[in-house]
This record gives structure tokens, C-alpha cells and sequence, in this order.
């Protein structure tokens, strides 16, 4: 199904410098969490109204956002500051275009081939996708697989 | 619920399955059979059926539903409505509806409510009508019912996931929701939406885009599920479904039971109960007692028990079509424990697994007590803490979803029991 995108996409194209603004004074931000910067977890927390704990690793800085609604999302990085890894758990789902970026509408397209009523699995080469739970209680991963650091088992990841 | 249905392709095979006649059937353990509930004022009858025309369900538990105009005989029953005791509220297609419910509306504005409803991976949209909802001879009178449907209000931006707003991508003309939750939300869609409201409910100004906005919605007038609602048998339900042979049937049938303890058809009896968190999840043990995942739950809207991941358990996924599932050489019979929430009771539990080729060979196979698939690797932290105990553990098993803060003979909801 086609979806209405995050703001006029020429706009993004157009004017880079303006993005930095856009995302210190709006809630709906241009630019998204997977395949984004540090910038787009300010935009998260905004959105999800969330506090922040970071916790740095060898491989990977950890944004931890704790939303309000009792919902955890976390945004792994890696040395260069992009997010590669995202994760939520909690009673309801973050907004998946949001946290997707730009591989929601490739999330889109391979849900809609799946086989299965139950958790969702998808593993294409530079995407790997798992969503589970069911009401109030739901969780879920995602990270470009061509991103994830060298040395780094997807396992912690989580 | 939980996704979207298992697609088949590939001719029908003239081969018949064997059919599971009541009584004559009995589980892998050789337990004795279940006793399925006659029909009452409160058992609706149930089906495992490969529901709507085309679509070739395996493993969706289906009921009639009635909804009528408040407090009118203006009335219409809808078939093929999911069972689902992952999610609570009643949703129907608005393609289906013929009669007009009124429209479910904002006290403080007036408003038409809508709802995006979350599930796994996708959303249910639609505005919400005000109905009398009958099943069997239960009624719940005035609550709200959602009727999905994409052309009266736009989805708005933040209703996001794969859409499952038409018969195709539901795979059935509603979804009524019989989980342990009395609403859909509950207490966090009623908070300011600027304090831990997550926008799931909308007040619609109108029909252009972004005529709808998140709004704070008070539990009573949330979507909620019906059962908790009747004027009696209102603490929970039973699922009672026979056994399955482990080469399927094309159709199976049970009850629906309403109430717990409240008839001489819906008692407890031996049945041990399993209490749960608030978020209707439990302890499995796999294998017992060191295997531990505290995040499993009972999810009739789920077509197969999901659980692990091939290295976990050494059983090959399959591949292809069938990639979702679990494919052994041969079906394996394994056993689990359910502990409650409390780390009490604890529930021997038998199941198995086998290669679910045979509903790519015979498409009249809707009910697959076999049925399995991989989740994720259980080294994921919490995310992957979990059994997910869909449809396939509720054949040959009467499992009973007693509501949160209900109160029963075995004590006050939430709880799962078998």
C-alpha cells in the first residue's frame, strides 16, 4: 500500500542545511532512525516524548529511549554515528515509518509476501526484520545487515 | 492476530485427508479427549475452516457474529469473523456491513472516534460505531465496534505497518478479539496525549486529510472486548477444539464457551490455571527446566506455535514458500512446561512439529495441528524470550482466557487455563 512520505522529499533533496533546524523545532522530522544520524534520535524523542540513556560500547554508542507510553525503543550506531540497528519492545509499537526510514517501504513490500500469522521474519541481504508479540505487549528488531560493524554478533543487538 | 494468512499456490491433491471425528481423535500423549460443549445459550460453534473464498486459511478459528443497531432488532450476522485471543474488541469489514450503526463519538467534542489498531507488523483503520453485539445467546448492548475501512477517513500518517483493512489482507470479514484485556488500550489511550498517550484513537473533524487527529479517549469508551460486556457468563471463555490427526483435516469444529464457573457447562474441573502478567504473558520451559522464556503467550489468532530458531532448536526451517515454518524429516513430539506468573503452578505441555509440505500438495488441509515456525534467536536479549502458542495448541486442549480483574473459581483474571 502506498503511503503518504515524511514531508515534500524534493525539499530534503533541496535544502540539506535546513534539516538540522527542522529537526530542532518540529515533531516530524525529514529524516528518519535506520540508515540515519544521531540527529534523527533527537527526532525520535521528540516524537515518542521519550527520555534518553546512552551507553557506550566497543562497537557501538546505544541511544536508549524510554517513551512515556511504557514503550523502549533502542538506536544502535556505529563509530561513524549512523544508526545501523533498531529495536522496541513495550505495550505499543513506535511508528515504524518513523523508526524504518528509509526501509519502511522495503519492509512493506517483503511483509506483504509473508506466509505466516505469527511473528515476522525477514531477511534480505541488506535487511534483517523480526516483529512479534501481540496486543499491549510487542517487540521488534531491525538492522541493515551491511551496516552492523565488523566483529559485532547480531546477538547483542537487542 | 497476527500478520496476514498462509498464501497457497499449487493444484488441489485428489488425495482426501483423514477427517478427526470428535471423540474418535486423541492427542499425541494419548491423553483422553477433550469434551467439547454442546450448543447453549452460551457456546457458539466454532470452525477451522480455509475461510473467505480464495483466501485458503490454515489454522484460523472462525464465529458468527450479530451486531445490531442499539437497542433495535435492526440486525446482521457475519460469518468468518477471526477468534482471536491475542487482541480484544470486535472489527468488521465495512465492506460487509449493510446496516447503519450509529457513530461512536468524542463526549467532549462530539466528534466521530476512529481507531488505528496495532498488530504485529500491521494496522487495522476505521472509525467506530456504537452497536449491540450478539454471539450465541450472550449480548453485549451500546459498545464500540470498529469498522475498518479506508475510504470514509484517511489513514493518517501515524497509523503505520502493512495495511490489513480489506478481505484480502484480514483473510476474514472481522476479527473479535476474546483475549484477557477488557480494552484494546486501556489506561494510556485515556492519558493526555501529550503524557504516554500512544494516538491510537482519532477524533475525526473530517474526511480530508488530516481531519483526524490523535485524541486522549477514556477507557469506557474505548474498543473493548465484548464477552467482558455481556449481562452474564462475563468472566472469560473457553476454546474447545477436537485433536487434529497429524496429517491435518479440512475442517474442524468446536465451541465457544462463555463464562467460567457460571454454568454446569463451563467449569474449571481439573483444568490447572496458569495466572499471567498484565501483559498476558507467562513462563515456558524448553527444553525443562533450564530453557526459560518468560515472555510466552496463548494467541489464538496465531496459525502455528512460533518459537526459537533453527540453531536453538535443531530443526531445519523450511525453504521456499514454507520459509515461516518448521520442517523436521519427521514430526517430532516435544514437550514444554507452562509456569505461571507467580512461579507456582506449572503444566506439562505436548506438542509437535513436522513438515508442513502437504498444504503446498493438498489444499483442503485448513486445520494443522503440526504446525510450526521459527521466532528468533533466544541470545536477542528479552526480544526473543518467548513461545508464541497459537492455534495448534488448542486442538484436543479446552483452554480457557479468563478477563483481567474478572473474578472466577480459579481465582481473578488474568489467566489462561487447560
Amino acid at each position: 500500500m502506498q503511503r503518504i512520505p515524511f514531508g515534500p522529499t524534493r525539499f530534503r533533496k533541496l535544502l540539506p542545511p535546513l534539516a538540522f533546524f527542522a529537526l530542532l523545532f518540529c515533531t516530524r522530522p525529514a529524516s528518519a532512525a535506520l540508515g540515519g544520524d544521531v540527529a534523527s534520535i533527537a527526532a525520535d524523542q521528540a516524537l515518542l516524548a521519550a527520555s534518553v540513556s546512552i551507553v557506550r560500547a566497543e562497537r557501538y554508542t546505544m541511544h536508549e529511549l524510554a517513551a512515556a507510553t511504557g514503550t523502549k525503543v533502542r538506536e544502535y550506531l556505529d563509530s561513524e554515528g549512523k544508526v545501523f540497528a533498531v529495536t522496541w519492545q513495550g505495550p505499543f509499537r513506535p511508528n515504524l515509518r518513523q523508526l524504518l526510514g528509509s526501509y519502511y517501504e522495503t519492509f512493506l513490500k517483503a511483509a506483504d509476501s509473508r506466509m505466516s500469522r505469527g511473528p515476522l521474519n525477514i531477511s534480505l541481504p541488506g535487511l534483517v526484520i523480526h516483529m512479534s508479540g501481540h496486543q499491549r505487549a510487542f517487540y521488534g528488531r531491525a538492522y541493515a545487515a551491511d551496516r552492523v560493524p565488523q566483529g559485532l554478533s547480531t546477538d547483542e543487538i537487542h | 492476530m497476527r500478520g496476514h494468512r498462509l498464501r497457497r499456490t499449487g493444484l488441489a491433491c485428489a488425495s482426501a485427508a483423514l477427517l478427526c471425528l470428535g471423540a474418535a481423535c486423541s492427542d499425541s500423549s494419548g491423553a483422553a479427549p477433550n469434551h467439547i460443549a454442546a450448543l447453549a445459550d452460551n457456546v457458539a460453534e466454532v470452525t477451522v475452516d480455509p475461510g473467505l473464498p480464495l483466501i485458503g486459511y490454515v489454522n484460523g478459528l472462525f464465529a458468527t457474529v450479530t451486531v445490531c443497531v442499539p437497542g433495535t432488532s435492526d440486525c446482521q450476522s457475519i460469518d468468518h469473523v477471526l477468534v482471536d485471543t491475542g487482541s480484544s474488541g470486535l472489527r468488521l469489514l465495512g465492506s460487509e456491513l449493510t446496516i447503519a450503526l450509529p457513530a461512536w463519538t468524542d463526549d467532549s467534542s462530539g466528534l466521530p472516534l476512529a481507531e488505528c489498531t496495532q498488530f504485529v507488523d500491521s494496522y487495522i483503520w476505521g472509525s467506530l460505531r456504537s452497536a449491540d453485539i450478539k454471539i450465541a445467546g450472550e449480548q453485549a448492548s451500546n459498545l464500540a465496534v470498529q469498522v475498518v475501512d479506508e475510504s470514509t477517513y484517511p489513514v493518517p500518517n501515524d497509523c503505520t505497518g502493512k495495511s490489513a483493512d480489506t478481505a484480502k489482507d484480514l483473510g476474514a470479514n472481522g476479527i473479535v478479539g476474546v483475549g484477557t484485556l477488557v480494552q484494546d488500550c486501556g489506561a494510556a489511550c485515556a492519558a493526555s496525549l501529550s503524557s504516554g498517550n500512544p494516538g491510537l484513537y482519532y477524533t475525526c473533524a473530517s474526511a480530508s486529510t488530516g481531519g483526524c487527529q490523535a485524541a486522549a479517549v477514556p477507557t469506557a469508551k474505548q474498543v473493548s472486548n465484548p464477552v467482558a460486556f455481556f449481562t452474564q457468563d462475563n468472566n472469560g471463555t473457553i476454546i474447545e477444539l477436537p485433536a487434529v490427526p497429524a496429517a491435518g483435516a479440512p475442517s474442524v469444529t468446536g465451541s465457544l464457551v462463555f463464562g467460567i464457573g457460571t454454568r454446569d457447562n463451563n467449569v474449571l474441573a481439573g483444568a490447572k490455571v496458569i495466572r499471567l502478567d498484565e501483559y498476558g504473558t507467562f513462563l515456558t520451559q524448553y527444553p525443562t527446566p533450564n530453557g526459560r522464556y518468560a515472555m510466552s503467550f496463548v494467541d489464538s489468532g496465531s496459525n502455528g506455535i512460533y518459537f526459537l530458531d533453527s540453531s536453538t532448536t535443531r530443526i531445519p526451517a523450511c525453504r521456499g514458500q514454507l520459509s515461516s515454518f518448521y520442517c523436521p524429516a519427521s514430526e517430532m513430539n516435544l514437550s514444554a512446561k507452562g509456569q505461571d506468573v507467580n512461579g507456582v503452578v506449572t503444566v506439562k505441555v505436548n506438542f509437535s512439529i513436522a513438515n508442513p509440505g502437504i498444504l503446498l500438495t493438498n489444499s483442503t488441509i485448513s486445520a494443522l495441528d503440526n504446525l510450526g515456525g521459527p521466532s528468533i534467536s533466544p541470545s536477542s536479549g528479552d526480544i526473543g524470550m518467548y513461545f508464541d502458542w497459537g492455534l495448534p495448541f488448542y486442538f484436543g486442549r479446552n483452554v480457557f482466557t479468563a478477563i483481567t480483574g474478572q473474578s472466577t473459581p480459579g481465582g481473578i483474571g488474568p489467566f489462561v487455563a487447560f
